[in-house]
């Protein structure tokens, strides 16, 4: 018996994927993002989360398409201590560990993404937290 | 170790810590019955910790607080007076006491005298102690005013309210709003005006809780009455005339004999203003995972309470206006318990010095080596655990620097250099650090020896080329020492590897440098994750600021706007103007008119480098809980944010701003 993982179906900036619930710390109700001035590239600003301020994610940063992309609704905090705005959650999905197909060149997540998992009729994007954290301090040596 | 005897131990170390405070307190100007109250206390404290050490099985200890407690009761009896002496030989007694009490703690054997230090200073106290150095007197809380005002005043003015109340003079308040723009000018001619009426003690400013726009200053003069319209203020300016200070409610047994008027050192004068410990005060010890459980509970609360403002805000209903200003109320009150939960894990760093001072004084004399000891930041706070883990790794740091740093007196006159050595210990808050210089002007790191010893121990290889830099950095090495044969001083089994490790594991580095012949430099860096900061309020286009206050030098304005990059003359020099929206990037305006002057923290007038900030508006001054923000938000400039009704107000990191300026200064100048 092969062993399987449990991910995330959710929706930003447009578009649908999948995140691994072992990189996911909770899921909380979306709140006014407070801009910081000049702040770094690919953080739109913070959130008071338990106390503390929590950078939120630009999908900007990594083409998200803002024609498509409805008001985030709700907030999933990363382990490492990033909140990823979402349009939405449809649930969850249980995929094979491993096993996954390459994501095309010209998609513009590609650089944070794990690869592409075939779910009967649909191929997913699944999200990589540690390369969207590597492409975020990327962007701010870079500035 | 018997875990039954917990509390006991958990008590003795708090007795220490009230001991400490109340010979500090000693230190500083008191009326005689809080003097009389201190000595009190320490008897009784010592008393406990005789009985606490008996039932411990430590009897050598027991004797050891007996002969103390001995000494405090001759002073209770009045016959030793408080001397800087006295007090200076105490404090290494208790420092010697608490000391023992951890090296029991850890198993060690009990020593043959835990005051063998000062055994001598003990037989010779009745001698030492000369009544011209008794018991200093402070009439400063005859004065009606707050405590927070009493504290801002200075020792001087402390002084000359005490000898003019006892002079039979009584002190008059002058309260006055002043326009931002023109305060300066303002202050000036009153102050004139009221100097010619009596003597101008101190000119304070005040913090008004109302919506007047404005500066507030409150003027002392000590003058039987004052003539109102003689000080020529305008009617805009809210003056306010009050009786501050009747010298008939001085003591009669104070006018016939104050006792000498004793100034304490600087470090305390800023910092340590006379408090009269109250003297049965019930001590809670409350295991700090409930006080962490009660923080998570109150920030959920805070939390809802936003979403409840946030929700009451998008309704947008006139009528729901009373209910948002409730909602500020609540928001206000959830600040103070926030800062007052904060405030239980925070001591001041003034604490740790407390620890350091005596020691220094001991090692100072034992080893014949005369230094002057200056501390600064004592005011600033840091976490209560994290000051239990600093005394030990600063304690040793000290130790190295009067054992190997300072030279004899004969070596440094030989040198040219003053036969006092300097030892400085300050304090600063630098962005999202607390960090602790220890400066001495001694003779440095021998680094051609660190080379050798190195090379001996095979970290660094024959014939390479070694720069400072590696070489400081290798004293911090595990099991790195150039002393071939330890010495009693720092010889301790403690080497600054020890030092590294224990600051490492609280966060933060070490870092040293030396010059040859000029001395060493030996920082420590420590993570800030909360803070309460004092702050002034500025605005630029729509975003609010906090600057704070410990930077701010000045505040000042002029008529005509002034373009980033231009100068402006502040106390009669020539400064340089750069706009905060430049130094953070943001669209520059036209022109500004109002300037927030910046220094370098701990920077001396004639060495530091002073900026003028240009911001859009002054907003006042503000008390905040700063937030840091995470790594993944750090932003060049800013150190933190609070949570207010508006939003979040940024704070400034202010030697980061001062960096940015400078940047686009030269950058300015660059694109010319």
């Amino acid at each position: 018996m092969s062993d399987s993982r449990l991910l995330l179906h959710a929706r930003a900036a447009g578009r649908a994927f999948l995140l691994p619930l072992s990189e996911l710390r909770e899921v909380v109700p979306g709140a006014p993002v407070a801009p910081i001035p000049s702040g770094p590239p690919g953080i739109q600003g913070v959130v008071l989360h338990h106390g503390e301020f929590l950078p939120v994610l630009d999908w900007g940063v990594v083409g998200g398409d803002p024609d498509h992309a409805a008001p985030p609704t709700v907030l999933a905090v990363l382990r490492p201590r990033l909140g990823l705005p979402l349009e939405g959650v449809a649930g969850t999905v249980e995929a094979p560990e491993g096993g996954l197909n390459d994501s095309p060149a010209e998609d513009a997540w590609r650089p944070i993404l794990a690869g592409l998992c075939q779910l009967e009729d649909q191929e997913l994007p699944v999200l990589d937290a540690d390369r969207l954290l590597a492409l975020l301090h990327r962007l701010r040596k870079a500035r | 170790m018997d875990p039954s005897f917990d509390d006991v131990w958990a008590e003795c170390e708090d007795l220490f810590v009230q001991a400490r405070q109340r010979l500090a307190s000693l230190k500083s100007p008191q009326p005689p019955h809080v003097v009389q109250a201190s000595v009190n206390a320490l008897f009784r404290t010592t008393h406990t910790l005789k009985g606490m050490a008996g039932m411990l099985g430590f009897p050598r200890f027991s004797q050891a607080a007996h002969r103390m407690e001995d000494i405090f009761d001759l002073m209770r009896q009045g016959r030793l007076r408080s001397t800087d002496s006295l007090i200076e030989t105490l404090e290494v007694g208790i420092q010697a006491l608490e000391s023992g009490l951890a090296e029991l703690r850890r198993g060690r054997p009990e020593p043959e005298d835990y005051l063998h230090a000062i055994r001598r200073q003990l037989g010779e106290l009745e001698a030492l102690a000369r009544p011209s150095e008794g018991a200093v007197l402070d009439l400063t809380g005859l004065l009606d005013l707050p405590p927070d005002l009493l504290k801002a005043l200075s020792e001087y003015e402390r002084t000359r309210v005490t000898a003019v109340l006892l002079a039979g003079m009584p002190i008059q308040g002058v309260s006055v709003r002043l326009d931002l723009a023109t305060f300066d000018e303002r202050l000036r001619s009153i102050s004139e005006a009221a100097g010619a009426q009596g003597e101008l003690i101190s000119t304070l400013p005040l913090e008004m809780h109302d919506d007047r726009d404005g500066l507030f200053f409150l003027l002392l003069v000590a003058t039987p009455a004052l003539e109102a319209e003689g000080l020529g203020t305008l009617p805009e300016e809210n003056l306010e005339v009050m009786a501050l200070a009747d010298p008939d409610r001085v003591p009669a047994s104070l006018k016939a004999d104050p006792g000498p008027l004793v100034s304490p050192k600087p470090a305390q004068a800023a910092s340590n203003p006379p408090v009269a410990l109250p003297q049965d005060a019930e001590v809670l010890r409350l295991p700090a995972q409930r006080v962490d459980a009660l923080e998570a509970r109150l920030m959920a609360v805070a939390q809802v309470r936003d979403s409840a403002s946030l929700a009451l805000r998008e309704v947008q209903d006139p009528g729901l206006a009373r209910p948002m200003a409730m909602m500020g109320e609540i928001e206000a009150g959830l600040l103070e318990v926030q800062k007052a939960l904060l405030q239980m894990r925070m001591v001041k760093v003034e604490s740790l010095f407390q620890r350091i001072e005596p020691m220094v004084k001991a090692l100072s004399r034992d080893m014949g080596k005369p230094v002057r000891l200056s501390f600064q930041g004592g005011d600033l706070e840091l976490e209560r655990s994290l000051l239990g883990r600093l005394a030990e790794p600063f304690l040793h740091l000290v130790r190295n620097a009067l054992d190997h740093g300072l030279e004899s007196p004969a070596e440094r006159v030989a040198q040219g250099k003053a036969e006092t050595g300097s030892l400085r210990i300050s304090a600063s808050q630098r962005g999202q650090n607390l960090r602790f210089d220890l400066r001495d002007d001694g003779r440095g790191f021998d680094l051609a020896r660190i080379e050798a010893r190195g090379i001996a121990m095979g970290l660094l290889k024959e014939g390479e080329v070694h720069s400072a830099e590696d070489l400081h950095r290798l004293a911090l090495e595990p099991g790195f020492s150039t002393k071939e044969r330890a010495s009693q001083i720092s010889g301790r089994g403690v080497g600054m590897d020890v030092v590294r490790a224990e600051v490492e594991g609280m966060g933060g580095d070490i870092q040293i440098s030396s010059e040859p012949r000029l001395g060493s430099l030996v920082r420590l860096s420590l993570p800030l994750s909360r803070a309460v900061i004092a702050c002034l309020k500025v605005r630029c286009g729509q975003q609010t600021f906090g600057v704070p206050l410990n930077h701010v030098l000045r505040v000042q304005s002029s008529l005509a706007p002034v373009h980033g990059g231009g100068r402006i003359e502040v106390l009669g020099r020539d400064l340089p103007m750069e706009s905060l929206q430049a130094c953070l990037g943001l669209p520059e305006p036209a022109g500004q008119q109002f300037f927030v002057v910046l220094r370098q923290q701990g920077a001396a007038a004639e060495a530091g480098l002073d900026l003028a900030l240009g911001v859009d508006e002054v907003a006042g001054r503000v008390e905040l809980l700063l937030r840091s923000l995470p790594e993944l938000a750090h932003t060049p400039g800013i150190m933190g944010g609070s949570l207010q009704e508006d939003g979040v107000l940024w704070v400034l990191d202010p030697e980061a701003v001062m960096g940015l300026a400078m940047d686009s200064l030269m950058k300015r100048v660059a694109d010319v």
